[in-house]
């Protein structure tokens, strides 16, 4: 392979403990980022997705069984750090997160601007004015007058709260920032606002993003890499501009037939039937019950199988299973 | 500049909130606009307080008025006072050797004239609903008048002395009991959010329906326990009788004798507000900025102190305050258990007696106490939450 990878995601696993049993949410995902890199992780509701946000930065709830696998940020392995090691030494400063509910993730008592300046105080120890400034830089970065650093959250739109949770994001310098959801609450003209303000601070800024969402259009815009989860899994991981042209999987296929473009003669194709429960997964190929090209072998599980360098498909059809 | 600026609507919201925006050195306001932006302020302000004020004292009038209306069981009790200046007079005029000679009906005379004069000094020759009206307006001057049957120890029959005496066996009792359960329950709660299903968390949950007993059947026992089958505390009072003469001496007598009903009232209190706490703290930590404070990677306590008490500190002021004044109506059984002689002690009392102006100005304090409290609360949800923006004035 090419350069060593930023994160790297091998064989990761996570369930919940529910009253009707375990239910795998992230089921042997395997990713891998480099620097300055824009991997989208796009995938229906349900799928996974967030869990996999979750379990990079450890905040899971109370019924999540501890992770499995390994992932690696540089080289080194933070799933087996301790607490108090990962809270010090990934949480914000190598990984930042914008939460999918961005109209509340700021604490409504406190001034938005401390909030932001918050990280750099705790991580780096600065004084509370070298911090605003900070903040203040971070927010003309993302488009916010910096007189609303004194603001309450409340007192924000929920785009300009979105672009202030972004600031937080970008104060400390992280390596990653991911992004789960980041726009789904909001119009689209917001959402078309925040998604220019991502590319540019990309491409001002050098950073890897990891953008979770089940938005194909939006997150056509920021994307590097895609990788599609389905039932937990990562079922194609592509290059953007061979993912959205040219796909492989028969899930990703249907997917983008699925979604409406510009100037279109036909309607858009929904893709018929429903996600398989993650409480007990099929054995085999989990899109199989939906998916129109189904042979036999798809009732085992199909191998990861890599079509060109840096991409990847889990089917049968690619695995050489036709015969 | 793509997407928004700020909206109209945001900058005009900004002029009308100069509180958070002239005490920030980060706005640059033109020092001329800040001081008439401050003086509108002030003047919404004093606006806001009178309204609130003239609201709270038409709810305490009410509260009052009633009081004074059920306490005279609505001028019933007219007739039992008629009856017993009756029998007073009359017990008066045969007990006295001066008058043994009279003619019977000079001594009806004098028995007639004498319950007159009584009748006038209490005015029970006017209609209840006029007196009412009066007592009122007493009441709510804070007047509390004399008592017909009580006095305190110290001899005083002013009702604002025999409250003023209870006061302080009170407050010293039920003041300590319920600091301490509120502030155990606060804290043991938040820690117990932390560990939810545990089985500590699990074994509170079981214990709280103790609290369905009342602190007094919990003294009853403990009296039992600890007072005869094992007798390491006194039974009841405040103090040794005869009360020891040294300060330090006083103290540990006092602490001694408040041991039980403290303990009693813990018992019945703690497992059911430290249920409740934890449920209340549950809730708060699953907010979303609670999750994002802990991706930002900020320590446990930091998050705690900051995330999830900082935002829910209305309430809990609330319910502190509203705990504190609740003090003020003491607990009518439990001091009858323990001999306490506090205000629960007085109140049980008075209502023996029929001694309504007792009756009356302890109601009459309670509510005005409530009153302030609510009054204070109003500013202090705006101190202590900026969402809390006090309406009014056309901005």
């Amino acid at each position: 392979m090419s350069a060593p990878a930023l994160l790297e995601i091998a064989d990761l696993r996570l369930s919940y403990r529910t009253e009707s049993g375990a239910v795998r949410a992230v089921d042997g995902v395997n990713l891998e980022l480099q620097r300055n890199e824009a991997l989208v992780v796009l995938g229906e509701s349900g799928c996974g997705k967030s869990s996999l946000a979750k379990t990079l930065l450890r905040l899971l709830p109370r019924n999540a069984v501890a992770p499995e696998g390994v992932v690696r940020l540089d080289g080194e392995d933070i799933l087996g750090y301790s607490e108090e090691r990962f809270r010090r030494e990934v949480r914000w400063v190598r990984i930042a997160l914008v939460m999918q509910a961005a109209m509340n993730a700021l604490n409504p008592v406190i001034r938005v601007g401390e909030q932001v300046a918050e990280p750099l105080r705790i991580h780096r120890g600065w004084s509370r004015r070298r911090a605003l400034e900070r903040a203040a830089e971070a927010f003309s970065e993302v488009g916010i007058a910096t007189d609303f650093l004194s603001r309450y959250p409340h007192e924000l739109s929920g785009g300009m709260r979105q672009r202030a949770v972004i600031a937080m994001a970008l104060v400390t310098e992280p390596d990653i920032v991911l992004l789960d959801e980041p726009t789904s609450a909001l119009d689209v003209l917001t959402q078309a606002a925040i998604m220019n303000v991502l590319k540019r601070i990309k491409a001002e800024r050098g950073m890897s993003f990891i953008l979770i969402t089940h938005d194909v259009a939006t997150s056509s815009e920021l994307a590097d890499r895609v990788a599609l989860m389905y039932a937990g899994q990562i079922v194609e991981e592509a290059a953007a501009e061979r993912f959205f042209t040219a796909p492989a999987h028969p899930y990703s296929q249907m997917l983008m037939a699925a979604v409406p473009k510009l100037h279109q003669q036909q309607p858009p194709r929904p893709i018929p039937g429903r996600p398989p429960s993650l409480l007990d997964p099929p054995a085999g190929c989990r899109f199989a019950a939906r998916c129109p090209q189904r042979i036999d072998r798809c009732s085992e599980a199909p191998p990861s199988t890599t079509l060109a360098p840096r991409h990847r498909s889990r089917c049968w059809l690619h695995a050489g299973g036709k015969r | 500049m793509s997407g928004e600026s700020p909206r109209p609507a945001e900058r005009a919201h900004s002029t009308s909130a100069p509180t958070a925006a002239a005490a920030d050195d980060l706005t640059a306001t033109a020092p001329r606009r800040r001081v008439s932006e401050l003086l509108r302020d002030l003047r919404r302000l004093a606006l806001f307080a009178g309204k609130r004020l003239l609201a709270l004292l038409l709810t305490v009038l009410i509260g009052v008025y009633l009081t004074i209306v059920i306490a005279n069981m609505g001028g019933q009790i007219d007739e039992l006072r008629l009856a017993q200046i009756e029998n007073t007079v009359a017990e008066e005029i045969r007990a006295d050797p001066a008058f043994h000679d009279l003619p019977s009906e000079r001594r009806e005379q004098l028995l007639n004239d004498r319950m007159q004069i009584e009748i006038e000094r209490l005015r029970l020759d006017e209609p209840f609903l006029i007196r009412s009206v009066d007592y009122l307006r007493q009441a709510m001057l804070l007047d509390l008048g004399r008592a017909e049957e009580m006095h305190s120890d110290a001899g005083s029959r002013q009702v604002a002395q025999i409250i003023l005496e209870r006061l302080p066996a009170t407050l010293l009792l039920f003041g300590t009991a319920n600091l301490l359960v509120f502030f155990v329950a606060v804290f043991v709660a938040l820690g117990l959010s932390r560990r939810y299903g545990s089985a500590l968390d699990r074994s509170v949950i079981a214990l709280a329906p103790s609290s369905a007993a009342p602190a007094w059947f919990y003294g009853i026992f403990l009296i039992l326990l600890f007072a005869f089958v094992v007798p390491l505390l006194p039974p009841g009072g405040m103090v040794a009788a005869p009360p020891p003469s040294g300060g330090w001496a006083y103290a540990a007598s006092v602490i001694q004798h408040m041991a039980l009903p403290i303990a009693a009232m813990f018992l019945a209190q703690i497992f059911i507000s430290i249920y409740s706490w934890r449920t209340f703290f549950l809730i708060h930590s699953s907010e979303d900025y609670v999750e994002m404070a802990r991706a930002k990677g900020l320590p446990d306590a930091l998050v705690e102190q900051r995330y999830i008490l900082r935002p829910t500190l209305s309430p809990i002021v609330t319910s502190f305050l509203l705990m504190l004044i609740g003090l003020w109506s003491g607990a009518i059984i439990l001091e009858q258990v323990f001999n306490w002689p506090g205000l629960g002690t007085l109140l049980f009392e008075a209502i023996g007696h029929r001694d309504t102006p007792v009756i009356i100005g302890s109601v009459v304090i309670f509510a005005y106490l409530l009153a302030v409290t609510v009054f204070l609360l109003d500013f202090i949800y705006a101190l202590l939450d900026p969402r809390v923006r006090i309406e009014g004035g056309s901005a």
